[in-house]
């Protein structure tokens, strides 16, 4: 056998070791964006003594710079913006690998993780909290994030549920009945901000999303979720990829659809559920970044799953530092940086490849 | 090799509207079967079914003997592929991943591709000819590659059961034969056992041995193209009046439809025209006189002329000769009685030779009772001659009698009409 693999063979293998390099830069971008993210902030860290105080935490070893570092810098590292940068990166790849599986699944370029309706249940959940005023607090938790949390998930229930015709859940329903349970609740939560009076800031800037004031407990209850959905949904890459041609066709190549779909979306659900009732509906990063990957590499989703996450992951860390220092001490919401930086550097792309690795193809 | 397929008072229903109604029927081991019918008939639905997509309300389906809702869908998948219609293609696949979908049956969850599966698809991809194609994204393809490349893919799920769902429709007629070949290869070659839903039987007829023919959800007919393809079940399963005839250079059957407003007023209420002789050369003058309302009578011909087959089929007045013999006294008596009965006459553009030149006698007979006579494409009288002249002869008499010329064929209906009407008056 061996002997037959031809020229042609190892031309066609050539072409795919772009990938593992791509998937490298990936990898070092992350650690860069992450390595800025701890330097720059309301006071500046220098990156020798960023690494001296990270490396003083370990076991067994201690750093000789870091006993020489003030401890409220090592309190601003290791309290606040480690954790943050941890938080920004779990949130930013649920997001993105959600936003992935989902248009996937739906065959649908404008589907992002808020597509049917998480958001809108997560967002009518914490309103209510925050409005209500619970001192509801499950291990840690406010009720503001729980409500977000088992919003979100009932949402998603409830669409699945109109949507479902006996065994069978067609997407095209359930797309659509996502968009019209998404707007009715997107008009509630409206009504209840038209209502909020004082805490008019609070929900306004919880809607807006931000990562501000992310405590080691969230990262701490992030990462399982983050972990877990993401396994959930990146085993079924090959699976996803059948999809992509059809339900029918996925089904002739021995996919069971049906087993699929509710994998994938109690997976993807469980991300976006997850990433929301931490840190608000952050827009944008879920919808384009798997566009980008898409456009550089294909829509292979053993490669497009994780190279989002990880790009999802730097993109929100570095959108995120930004929100912390143009304006510092004072904070912008996140949202607005991802949607100002992304949209026109994702244009940008858009225009220049000739050649669409992207959805409808051929250019 | 090969696997039967055994379908038991199947029934499937859109919303309460039955469109599967007990169909019933088997498939033998490497058979390959062209599944005809009309639009609503019943195909797609009986398809989807015997390839896992629609569950029936009732009945049972076998594969190989065993209850096909007993298989898991990758062990199913790896016995069965399908090739659809059409293929959604909006993502920027390449071919060669498209084809390697194909074994997606038989790779376990974390199992890579390995050698062996390259080698599958590389064989896939070389027998559907679509090799040169294997880095092109799939969304850059024409209709006719990807397909080729939906097959290629079918072809790399190792299936022993092949299943096509009208794969022609959107295709020209070079990929249409291309690839009902291709399933014909694997038929043969492989063993495979391929069943096709056609809409046009008379490709099927090409590449298929064995035909089921559908009407209202259940089998109308099954069996070879002579028991199956009949002028009576495309009547009945289609709902049009067909006649079928052998195709003249293969051989097989063919069906040809008569579209009911052409027929309306066809062979009604127009002259009384007689046509000389048959042959293909008489086809399109038949036709056309025949659309414009004239009463034909043909002749004479032998009987396997397709001029013969035409009055036949219309039921026409004829002369007839048997195959191998010359006109007798009675053949001609027969032929002027028609000529008589006619208001004109028309010489369609055939050969003349030693064997029809004497039935002119006739001719000239009512030429001289003042009957009107067309020939057509006298220009190219000269050569269709092989008399030695004696034709270019006799009709440059008949000319002189009064016979007219007529350039072309589509002429004929404006003289005639005229013809035919003043001679009415």
């Amino acid at each position: 056998m061996a002997g037959r693999l031809t020229d042609k063979d190892l031309q066609s293998r050539g072409a795919k070791l772009t990938r593992p390099i791509l998937m490298a830069v990936l990898v070092l971008l992350l650690f860069l964006v992450a390595l800025a993210a701890m330097i720059w902030g309301a006071v500046t860290i220098g990156w020798k003594n960023v690494f001296a105080i990270l490396f003083d935490t370990l076991p067994f070893y201690q750093s000789e710079t870091a006993a020489g570092i003030a401890p409220v810098y090592k309190d601003i590292l290791l309290q606040i913006r480690v954790p943050r940068v941890l938080l920004a990166a779990a949130v930013g790849s649920s997001l993105a690998v959600s936003g992935a599986v989902f248009q996937g699944l739906f065959r649908n370029p404008m589907a992002d993780p808020y597509v049917i309706g998480i958001s809108s249940g997560a967002a009518l959940g914490a309103v209510f909290a925050m409005l209500g005023g619970f001192s509801l607090a499950v291990g840690g938790f406010g009720a503001v994030p729980l409500f977000a949390f088992f919003g979100g998930l009932a949402t998603i229930l409830l669409v699945y549920s109109m949507a479902r015709v006996g065994r069978a859940v067609p997407v095209m329903t359930l797309l659509l009945a996502g968009i019209a349970v998404s707007a009715f609740l997107s008009a509630l939560v409206s009504l209840l901000t038209y209502f909020a009076g004082e805490k008019l800031h609070q929900v306004i800037f919880w809607l807006m999303g931000g990562l501000s004031g992310a405590t080691w407990m969230q990262v701490k209850v992030m990462l399982p979720y983050a972990f877990i959905g993401y396994l959930s949904v990146s085993i079924f890459s090959r699976e996803l990829n059948a999809m992509l041609l059809g339900e029918e066709t996925a089904s002739h190549l021995g996919v069971d659809t049906e087993k699929v779909k509710k994998i994938l979306l109690a997976g993807a659900s469980l991300l976006v559920a997850a990433a929301v009732s931490t840190s608000g509906i952050i827009g944008f990063v879920g919808l384009v970044v798997p566009h980008f990957v898409r456009l550089v590499a294909g829509p292979d989703h053993r490669f497009l799953i994780p190279a989002s996450a990880l790009l999802g992951g730097s993109l929100l860390i570095a959108t995120d530092m930004i929100a912390r220092v143009i304006i510092a001490p004072t904070e912008l919401p996140v949202g607005i940086i991802t949607a100002l930086i992304g949209a026109p550097m994702f244009i940008y792309l858009l225009k220049k490849r000739r050649k669409l690795r992207y959805f409808g193809g051929g250019g | 090799m090969g696997l039967t397929i055994d379908v038991h008072g199947l029934k499937v229903a859109y919303d309460s509207v039955p469109v599967l109604d007990g169909t019933e029927f088997s498939v033998d081991r490497g058979d390959l079967i062209a599944l005809l019918g009309a639009n609503g008939a019943g195909k797609s639905t009986l398809l989807r079914c015997i390839s896992r997509i629609l569950p029936p309300t009732a009945g049972r389906i076998l594969l190989d003997g065993r209850e096909l809702k007993s298989f898991k869908s990758r062990e199913a998948a790896r016995l069965m592929a399908v090739v659809p219609q059409e293929t959604a293609a909006d993502f920027d696949f390449t071919v060669e991943d498209i084809v390697m979908m194909g074994r997606f049956p038989y790779l376990t969850r974390f199992k890579k591709e390995d050698l062996h599966d390259r080698e599958v698809v590389r064989r896939a991809m070389e027998m559907t000819g679509v090799t040169h194609l294997a880095e092109r994204s799939i969304a850059q393809l024409s209709g006719g590659e990807k397909q080729r490349v939906v097959m290629a893919r079918a072809v790399a799920q190792q299936p022993e059961v092949l299943l096509l769902d009208e794969p022609t429709a959107n295709l020209d007629i070079g990929y249409q034969s291309m690839l009902l070949e291709l399933a014909s290869r694997l038929n043969r070659e492989e063993g495979v056992t391929v069943m096709a839903a056609i809409h046009d039987i008379n490709l099927a007829v090409h590449h298929f041995n064995r035909f089921i023919l559908l009407a209202g959800g259940r089998v109308l007919a099954a069996g070879r193209a002579e028991e199956v393809i009949t002028a009576d079940n495309i009547r009945k399963s289609y709902g049009v009046p067909a006649t079928t005839f052998r195709h003249p250079l293969h051989g097989v059957l063919q069906v040809s439809v008569v579209r009911g407003d052409k027929t309306r007023n066809a062979g009604n209420g127009g002259p009384r025209v007689h046509v000389i002789g048959g042959g293909e050369e008489a086809m399109p003058a038949l036709e056309l006189l025949y659309q414009k309302g004239c009463r034909l009578s043909v002749g004479p011909v032998s009987a396997q002329d397709s001029g013969c087959r035409f009055a036949h089929f219309n039921s026409l007045p004829v002369v007839i000769v048997p195959p191998f013999t010359t006109m007798n006294r009675e053949h001609r008596g027969e032929h002027l009685n028609l000529l008589r009965e006619s208001e004109a006459i028309v010489v369609p553009p055939i050969p003349f030779g030693e064997g029809n030149l004497p039935l002119f006698e006739e001719v000239e007979i009512v030429l001289d009772e003042g009957k009107p006579l067309y020939i057509i494409d006298l220009a190219g009288v000269p050569e269709r001659d092989y008399s030695g002249g004696k034709a270019v002869a006799l009709l440059r008499r008949l000319l002189e009698k009064g016979a007219s010329g007529v350039e072309r064929v589509e002429d004929l209906a404006k003289v005639i009409k005229r013809g035919g009407g003043e001679d009415d008056d």
